[in-house]
């Protein structure tokens, strides 16, 4: 019996008398697919979506002000980093908000409990261990699943709702018969069974030629984002996925156009672009948020880098975004508007645009909404932003 | 049951069982605190790692006009290799050590006071030398030596950036003249307070941590910039080792006032009081024992247990020997219920201690990075995650099997009977295991694999 066949014969009785209810991608599964792609560190959004407009901006940036002819002007306020160029193709075609002066309910500073909050939805750094991902799994009808897309399970797809990973590895040693075998020892655990049969059908379902060619790129946040986008277009695949990507704790010579930050900029812009064009006709009712703990320091710190600060900047991306806009209730940059004297003050609330993109995505109502980031029933979704 | 208390001892507290160690270990407890005893074991430096070449090869990298391509070529490849040996050698310690129990100990407070190598060119060569001059002294002595080992050492000051945090009142902070006006920098400072002692609920506002990268100004290093190069040298910056230097041009003048207590004006001195006094805050016992707690016990550590290992924390004032033996008496680590998930690390550790393999060889460090768990490299200051959920996702677990099966083929008919290596796991997972490891129809090779991938092969 070869592993599909074997696995065929498990989904279809053997294993409830396990009592462990087995994931799988469903025939028909529900429209819609939100990728949550966060980026760990805290980046600097003033140094992404620049507000090169205000009065204060060149003064207050000093060595990390970008010079208007570098950027790629959006608004009379606002322009992407010269590293973000890429982007202007989702600006174009009317797919594209750029967040400004948003931030999560935390104000204090550290990378892991804002990290925290941003994934579990919530407004303290405890209290569920569910993610907002998983969350949203439980909440939404019909035939759904997740998918997390990383180096291991982020906090945002960890919770009740069974949901897979992958990232590319290069499994070529094993045969069927190894894994069979290796199976029906899982089936002895209860904890860890039903990750294991997880993990042989999501193999089935990236395909061992897409196993090895994505082990081949390993690495590139383009190579990853394709192959993202290959497991996303599938008729059958998950409609939940999340991408993270670290390195944008930039406490020292972060640079301006061309310099370190920016390059991860590009890099980034670079894989979006790539993702929409590799799902192909799937990429129509496809949602992307872009995301990071906090904001960066205001002011350059001692060391032409940025320390922890409080609001940052964001995307929210795709065809059902109702049209392309710089979306900021902007605080200003004088120094009596910053917050605690030193960083940009948050005038909006992530949630509300986290509300926003599972709504208008899965055609949610905004109670149920509401349910996915509990404690958040004062905080306005932001629906106009979506079609 | 005896022997199931060997098991516990060699597994949970240990790097992994061989195969008939068990039998051998009478008083599992004993075995334990007879490891806790006499110095720390101490781990040889690798001949490459020496420490002014170190420095000669990262000035070499930082000079792009002195040097030629070719020549920082070989300064790169030089750097590499010492990561690389440094590396081997601390694995290689940890496969064969004699002492597996303060072997974890020095892995679990390197992970506290991580470096990481990925992070910064510079840390990569260093991070071996971190682990051996920060941690092992100190893995049996007080935690608070531990800590200023790690506050003046060149991988952490590099790391964190603290090496280049400037008083901005200081001599340094307030020349005018070319470029820009240089500062702060609160990196250090806030990771010390968060990650290193009091935890992120201990009590310490935004204030406090601008608070202590002032009292920290000025700490950094020396050796890395000699004469001739892009920063012209100081007096004391001949070049030679990288080592720790206090720069009081660049401290924060006047005094500071950290948590409600006052620090007047004392260059070094103030670092060193705030630092021993941060980890003598009882938030620190607390925070420490949690981590040791989840470490030891359960992903989710019993409040009582933690409490116990605080007060030890507590009233000893940080003595680890003290706080060990007291992880050792916990009954909570060796009730029946509890069982911790093996990291990739501890994973490929006890595979080889099983199959009886001497040492860490070339593949290692590539099986670790396919685990996403290289030695020395978290993503961030914070270290490695340290429970299930960090690592055991499904495709984590085909990793693993993977990863077991190219072990079992390398080793082949040179390896143990399949069916000793039931020795090394708790025997009620080892039910299913027993027939297959048995079955003659399958290859040696494969039966090796399917012990090292098996369910009850991943927990601790």
């Amino acid at each position: 019996m070869d592993r599909r066949e074997f696995l065929k014969t498990m989904c279809s009785g053997g294993i409830a008398t396990f009592g462990f209810p087995v994931v799988s991608f469903a025939q028909v599964r529900q429209s819609g697919r939100l990728v949550f792609v966060l980026l760990r560190g805290g980046f600097d959004g003033l140094a992404a979506v620049v507000p090169y407009g205000d009065p204060a901006y060149e003064g207050l940036r000093g060595p990390l002000a970008f010079q208007d002819g570098d950027l790629v002007p959006l608004t009379p306020i606002f322009g992407l980093a010269p590293g973000l160029a890429p982007l202007r193709e989702f600006w174009d075609r009317g797919e594209m908000v750029a967040l400004h002066a948003i931030a999560i309910p935390y104000r204090t500073r550290s990378h892991f409990d804002g990290q925290a909050i941003l994934e579990t939805g919530l407004d303290r750094p405890v209290g569920s261990s569910d993610g907002w991902l998983n969350r949203l799994l439980q909440i939404m009808p019909g035939e759904r699943s997740g998918i997390a897309i990383a180096s291991g399970m982020p906090r945002s797809m960890a919770g009740a709702h069974e949901v897979q990973t992958w990232s590319p590895t290069q499994l070529g040693a094993v045969t069927d018969e190894y894994l069979d075998r290796l199976a029906v020892l899982y089936r002895a655990d209860g904890t860890l069974h039903n990750r294991f049969e997880a993990a042989l059908q999501q193999q089935d379902l990236v395909g061992e030629e897409e196993m090895a060619g994505a082990g081949a790129r390993r690495g590139g946040v383009t190579p990853l984002l394709k192959s993202a986008a290959r497991i996303l277009r599938q008729s059958t695949g998950p409609n939940v996925a999340a991408v993270e990507f670290s390195g944008w704790d930039t406490h020292a010579n972060q640079g301006l156009g061309g310099g370190a930050l920016d390059r991860l900029l590009g890099q980034l812009a670079e894989g979006l672009v790539a993702f929409r064009a590799e799902m192909q006709d799937a990429w129509a009712d496809t949602t992307v948020v872009v995301m990071t703990e906090f904001g960066r320091t205001a002011r350059p710190n001692g060391s032409r880098g940025t320390d922890h600060g409080t609001a940052g900047a964001g995307f929210l991306i795709g065809p059902k975004v109702a049209r392309s806009a710089v979306l900021a209730d902007w605080p200003g940059l004088g120094d009596s508007a910053l917050y605690e004297g030193r960083d940009l003050r948050p005038t909006l609330d992530t949630r509300a645009v986290l509300k926003a993109a599972v709504a208008g995505t899965f055609d949610l109502t905004g109670a149920q909404a509401d349910r996915i980031f509990p404690g958040s029933s004062g905080v306005r979704g932001r629906y106009e932003l979506m079609r | 049951m005896a022997s199931d208390a060997a098991l516990r001892a060699l597994n949970r507290f240990g790097l992994g069982a061989r195969v008939g160690e068990r039998a051998r270990i009478g008083d599992a407890r004993g075995w334990l605190r007879a490891q806790l005893q006499g110095a720390p074991p101490e781990l040889a430096a690798p001949a490459s790692a020496v420490p002014a070449n170190i420095a000669a090869a990262l000035r070499t990298l930082g000079m792009r006009a002195a040097y030629g391509e070719e020549e920082r070529q070989q300064a790169r490849r030089r750097l590499i290799g010492i990561a690389d040996d440094e590396s081997r050698a601390a694995l290689t310690q940890r496969v064969a050590s004699e002492r597996p129990f303060v072997e974890r100990l020095v892995a679990f407070w390197s992970n506290h006071l991580c470096v990481s190598a990925g992070a910064k060119r510079v840390v990569a060569p260093l991070a071996g030398g971190y682990e051996r001059q920060v941690v092992r002294p100190h893995v049996l002595g007080r935690f608070e030596d531990m800590v200023l080992a790690s506050a003046r050492h060149p991988a952490m000051l590099f790391y964190l950036d603290n090496h280049q945090s400037i008083g901005p009142s200081s001599p340094a902070g307030t020349r005018t003249g070319r470029g820009v006006q240089r500062g702060l920098n609160e990196n250090y400072a806030r990771e010390l307070l968060e990650l290193h002692t009091l935890g992120v609920d201990g009590g310490y506002v935004q204030a406090d941590v601008v608070e202590l990268a002032r009292i920290l100004t000025g700490w950094t290093v020396a050796g890395l910039y000699g004469a001739g190069t892009r920063r012209p040298g100081r007096d004391d910056d001949a070049p030679g080792p990288l080592r720790f230097a206090f720069r009081p041009a660049q401290h924060e003048p006047g005094p500071k006032t950290l948590l409600g207590r006052r620090y007047p004006e004392a260059g070094v001195d103030e670092g060193e009081q705030a630092i021993r006094a941060l980890c003598r805050h009882p938030s620190t016992a607390t925070f420490v024992a949690t981590k040791l707690v989840t470490h030891f016990v359960a992903d989710q550590p019993p409040p009582a247990a933690v409490e116990r290992v605080a007060r030890v924390f507590r009233d000893s004032e940080g003595d680890l020997r003290a706080v060990s033996t007291a992880l050792v008496e916990l009954p909570e680590a060796w009730s029946e219920g509890a069982r911790k998930f093996r990291t990739p690390q501890d994973w490929l550790v006890a595979a080889l201690r099983a199959l009886g393999v001497p040492g860490a060889g070339d593949n290692l460090a590539r099986a670790l990075r396919q685990l996403r768990h290289p030695l020395w490299s978290p993503a961030a200051p914070k270290g490695f995650g340290d429970t299930m959920q960090d690592w055991a996702d499904p495709d984590a677990l085909l990793n693993r099997a993977e990863l077991a099966r190219t072990l079992g083929r390398r080793i082949g008919g040179g390896g143990p009977d399949p069916r000793t290596l039931l020795d090394v796991v708790e025997a009620p997972a080892a039910d299913a295991m027993r027939a297959m490891l048995a079955d003659s129809t399958i290859a040696p090779a494969e039966r090796i694999a399917l012990a090292i991938a098996a369910p009850a092969f991943q927990w601790r």
